[in-house]
């Protein structure tokens, strides 16, 4: 035990040097070639501090020395959870669904339900690449293109054409799964990384069409004044009637976008369970092994891809009537790769995991508002930290082989 | 006639920065297969050291005896620095995750990607840091074509690179611990090679391109930002699997085509769309050849 | 850094509680929103620090009745629409009366239809696109120009001032930058100035040369430069000197910015920018130039703007007596005076006015250079 903390603190040490090093030129030489040597010893001083305080409580931890703190909270852990585990699974649904339809009356201020909507959104998209990612196994870098898509159709159907929300989702839908078996066609034989860069290359394509095409959507200056979402609500001021209202207030747009994300949960639920899902899952694990059995595996990849457009055009098609404005900058490539976090670091092919990664990463981003110009860099360094702790994600989904690809 | 020889020269250049890049991208992809979505930060990281170091060696006065000298210690040094980077980042961030799915280590690299450039924007601010311009100031006129100095440069070295790369790989014996190590990990520890180490040096390897591509496109281009490592990973990465991801000439060939297919598609077609024609291009090679122009076929080694 | 770590700058007051014995303790808050981060940051810093400088001019005036304390909150937009609109869903939550913001017109634009579901007047310093203020929003208004007024100004000073009869005309496909091209080609039409071609690049290209090399071979009087920021801008200016261009370069308001100059050094000199004509000889600006400089070094080229657009904001408070939009709508729409930018007057669509010259850069220096009422300055 002690020699083994030995040769961490040694490596920790080792590290902290090795630090200095990289951080000494990067911040000790001024731009007019003066050096300076307080700023990066501040800097550094400040790391080694984090890493001493942090290497000490980990020692302490593993030589037993917390054990009289720890314990009795595991013990406790341990047995809440004991007790989580004997409700039924419904009693937690049915609270979790009740705690989701009270949400905008328990928090009522404008950027809570900012940033609910935003994690509702994102949850579609999340469980959406998951059918690609997660269940058919195939990398995609460029999802955050259906979202586009969705997202104009419905903009440009509505500016045009005067469509309604909920007459254009189904074409958001229609037009996202068209993109997705145009982008899914020529790739569907290619595997692993060279999948990766013609996604990303399709994400980019989308992009700079939806950003140079003047005619058809407006080029940078995106499409302005798109209807928010409406609802027929019973009036009984002379008899009994309906009434079209425009979803102005942000708690009527959650509603919306909370029953979207129920819908795709649902739908991905479905979809995991059935033959198809099932088709999916023994692609992913082994895609020579699966034709052989007799699986279409040309129709059942370019199914994937259709499916998890689908559901990324609806959330797109929301998201225009949200914002009333779309342009092009929405559907960057960091989109796509914020997505794709979610996925991972949820748990792949795990539900209640793309939900958990997808509030995780809106929120960190939100808390870390304060941080501002630091905000980005703990993001990047929080991915790499939960990759480091938790590789398969917050919540490990259940049925998850490896891929015969990562055996090398 | 005049023009078209001009675009050529341009395509050239760009080709041949792309090609820098893709080079140490191919190099750790053909190692551990992992996509490096830091490499664009190493190369970030290599412009910013290198005009650094030139603005000490103008404080000490250097500059004005031996400017290429100058150019020459600073990216000697600024290749030494981005090695030690990239084998810092490959012990904290993906060594541990070897084990792990590819995607792990993809994520983690996407993460290491965001906090280096960020912890560059921190570090040196977010205005561009203008580069000594002196360097690209001379060059040949032909009527209305123009040769640069630096130009020039970038040719050579991406073929000195190119050359010194094969010889490492086909020629040395760590080219070929690294090939052995890039066939099949355990079988090559058994047969005593550290691979740990390999890998290690092989990113080490791949900065150092980096930081070099670096340093020309700062010269070149006279500035370097934090986030400016971002497109030209995309494109290098793109340009290398076009050329076939882990092939050192496919990356060249990859690089040029890329460079060309922007080049003149912005001179003959549309200047807005030159990114579309490149990604068309790398998505119809992909098509027909699914494992890149100079790539092996990809069911053999794979499966 | 120091400075800008603390996102919410609480401006004390020291109470002027003769004057109000009657009021209680109440707090104004108005709200900032620009790019803090990203490659927009240095910009949406200056904005932040000129609505602070206002702030303070305002409470050493006496500050506004029947308020003790004005606070500040300042929002990121990192000129991100998406952002935008989460961070104009904050300042509404923190219930400012009004905003001063934002810098990008791609994130003023979302941004100000939210505001404007709760009536909150917003007054842009720095979002020149047309459609800022000619979507008939009630309560937006306008400090700086607007980008039709912009490019016949362009055109003008080509014509008159460098005597061109052809132009080349290149954008990087923003709103801004597309929107001001687009502009200039259609003014050079209608003043007999031949555009030889309109090219766009992408925004974030390095790489110029191909487009550099047909505006070479088409030899025109004038390179048209209207890209998004300034380090494009250096980027373009230094490709285009390397090759020999003969022509004179002529950029817009994003190209006023001393980092243009550092990069670029020597391909700098000699190009035109156009940009607002702020007269630095009259009172209102020394107020702001010096109380500005004393805490924030270089005056950058919105700070100003900013500046005037929250002492609007403040003023129309103060003059309305009230925080109720439509009242403080009356009296900003009533106000004509000499801001420290220009000349302060809004027309019914919220614009007060563009006031666009041409600046030459000199020794490494924006020169004032060419006014289309004057002339050629000495």
């Amino acid at each position: 035990m002690i020699r083994e903390l030995r040769k961490i603190w040694k490596s920790c040490f080792i590290g902290l040097l090795w630090f200095l090093a990289l951080l000494w030129p990067m911040t000790g030489i001024n731009s007019d070639g003066t050096l300076t040597f307080a700023r990066p010893l501040e800097i550094w001083l400040i790391v080694v501090v984090a890493a001493v305080v942090i290497m000490l409580i980990y020692s302490a931890n593993k030589s037993g020395m917390l054990a009289p703190f720890t314990r009795p909270v595991q013990t406790a852990a341990g047995g809440l959870a004991g007790q989580a585990a004997r409700l039924p699974i419904w009693v937690w649904l049915l609270v979790a669904l009740g705690l989701a339809m009270f949400y905008p009356v328990i928090f009522t201020s404008r950027p809570a339900h900012d940033v609910a909507i935003n994690v509702l959104i994102y949850i579609s998209l999340g469980l959406g690449l998951n059918i690609v990612i997660g269940l058919a196994g195939m990398l995609d870098l460029g999802y955050i293109a259906f979202y586009g898509v969705g997202a104009y159709t419905y903009a440009l159907l509505n500016v045009y054409l005067g469509f309604s929300f909920w007459t254009a989702l189904p074409f958001a839908a229609l037009f996202a799964a068209i993109a997705g078996c145009i982008i899914g066609y020529p790739t569907l034989r290619m595997r692993g990384d060279y999948l990766a860069i013609v996604t990303l290359a399709f994400g980019e394509i989308v992009r700079l069409i939806l950003n140079n095409w003047m005619e058809l959507t407006n080029g940078p200056n995106g499409v302005l004044g798109i209807d928010r979402p409406t609802m027929l609500v019973p009036t009984f001021d002379d008899g009994f009637g309906f009434e079209v209202i425009s979803l102005r207030k942000l708690y009527m747009l959650y509603y919306v976008a909370l029953a979207l994300a129920v819908f795709t949960m649902l739908c991905v639920y479905r979809l995991n369970y059935s033959r198809i899902g099932r088709a999916w899952e023994a692609i992913r694990e082994d895609e020579t092994a699966a034709e052989l059995m007799g699986v279409n595996t040309f129709l059942l990849k370019l199914l994937a891809y259709a499916m998890g457009a689908v559901f990324a055009g609806l959330a797109g098609a929301f998201f225009a009537g949200r914002m009333k404005f779309v342009s092009p900058e929405s559907f960057t490539f960091l989109e796509s790769a914020m997505v794709l976090c979610m996925v991972v670091l949820g748990g792949m092919a795990s539900i209640p995991g793309i939900i958990l990664g997808a509030a995780a990463l809106v929120l960190m981003q939100e808390w870390f508002r304060e941080f501002e110009t630091y905000r980005m860099l703990v993001f990047g360094g929080c991915m790499v930290l939960m990759m480091l702790f938790r590789p398969a994600g917050l919540i490990p989904a259940r049925r998850m082989g490896r891929r015969s690809e990562d055996d090398e | 006639m005049e023009v078209f020889i001009q675009q050529c020269i341009n395509a050239l250049t760009l080709g041949g920065l792309y090609a820098l890049i893709a080079l140490g991208y191919t190099m750790v992809y053909g190692v551990i297969q992992l996509i490096n979505f830091a490499h664009g930060e190493f190369f970030a990281a290599g412009g910013y050291i290198g005009v650094l170091l030139l603005g000490v060696m103008t404080a000490m006065g250097l500059m004005e005896s031996a400017p290429w000298m100058c150019l020459g210690v600073s990216l000697l040094l600024t290749m030494l620095y981005c090695a030690f980077l990239a084998m810092g980042v490959e012990r904290i961030a993906y060594k541990p995750l070897r084990k792990q799915t590819r995607l792990a280590a993809l994520i983690s690299a996407l993460g290491m990607s965001i906090f280096l450039s960020n912890g560059m924007m921190l570090a040196r601010g977010p205005l561009d840091q203008p580069y000594p311009l002196e360097y690209s100031s001379g060059g040949f006129e032909f009527g209305l074509i123009t040769i640069n100095n630096l130009q020039i440069v970038i040719w050579v070295l991406t073929a000195v690179l190119l050359v010194a790369l094969n010889l490492l790989v086909f020629r040395s014996r760590i080219g070929m611990a690294m090939r052995a190590v890039a066939q099949d990990k355990v079988m090559s520890a058994l047969v005593a090679i550290n691979t740990n180490r390999i890998i290690a040096l092989t990113f080490a390897i791949g900065a150092g391109l980096a930081a070099a591509a670096g340093i020309m496109v700062g010269l070149y281009y006279g500035s370097v930002r934090y986030d400016m490592g971002f497109v030209p990973g995309i494109k290098a990465f793109a340009a290398a699997v076009l050329g076939g991801i882990g092939n050192i000439t496919g990356a060249m060939i990859g690089g040029l085509i890329i460079g060309a297919v922007e080049v003149f598609g912005a001179a003959y077609i549309s200047g807005e769309y030159k990114d579309v024609f490149a990604f068309i291009i790398l998505i119809a090679v992909l098509y027909f050849k699914p494992t890149g122009i100079m790539g092996e076929n990809i069911d053999d080694t794979r499966v | 850094m120091k400075k800008m770590k603390r996102s919410v700058g609480v401006v004390a007051v020291l109470a002027v509680a003769l004057m109000s014995g009657a009021a209680t303790a109440e707090t104004l808050k108005i709200g900032m929103m620009g790019p803090l981060t990203g490659p927009y940051a240095a910009d949406g810093n200056d904005i932040a620090n000129g609505v602070r400088v206002a702030i303070e001019v305002i409470n050493e005036a006496g500050g506004i009745e029947g308020f003790d304390t004005i606070e500040l909150i300042t929002q990121d937009t990192a000129c991100d629409p998406k952002q935008a609109v989460a961070a104009a869903n904050n300042l509404i939550n923190d219930e400012v009366v009004g905003v001063v913001g934002a810098y990008c017109s791609s994130s003023t634009i979302p941004a100000s239809e939210t505001l404007a579901e709760e009536d909150i007047l917003m007054l842009t310093p720095a979002s020149t696109n047309e459609m800022v203020t000619d979507r008939g929003l009630p309560y937006m208004f306008r400090v700086c120009g607007r980008d039709d007024d912009q490019a016949p100004a362009a055109v003008r000073f080509m014509k008159e001032a460098l005597g061109a009869k052809t132009v080349f005309i290149v954008d990087d496909k923003t709103t801004y930058s597309q929107g001001l091209a687009d502009g200039v080609a259609a003014s050079s039409k209608e003043m007999g100035l031949e555009v030889l071609a309109h090219e766009h690049v992408n925004q974030g290209d390095k790489d110029f040369s191909a487009i550099l090399t047909k505006a070479k071979a088409a030899a025109p009087d004038v390179l048209y430069m209207s890209l998004q920021n300034h380090s494009s801008g250096s980027l373009m200016a230094i490709q285009a000197n390397r090759m020999g261009l003969d022509a004179a370069i002529l950029s817009q308001d994003a190209m006023f910015h001393p980092n243009f100059i550092n990069v670029a050094k020597e391909a700098a000199e000699g190009v035109y920018v156009t940009f607002g004509y702020t007269d630095e000889s009259t009172e209102a600006y020394k107020q702001f130039a010096d109380k500005f400089s004393a805490q924030y070094g270089d005056i950058g080229a919105y700070a100003i703007y900013a500046y005037d657009a929250a002492t609007v904001l403040l003023n129309g408070i103060k003059q309305a007596g009230s925080t109720d939009p439509a009242k403080i709508k009356e009296a900003i729409m009533a106000m004509d005076f000499q801001g420290a930018s220009k000349q302060i007057k809004f027309n019914e669509k919220g614009d007060s006015g563009s006031s666009y010259i041409a600046f030459k850069i000199e020794n490494g220096e924006y020169r004032p250079y060419w006014h289309p009422e004057t002339g050629y300055y000495q």
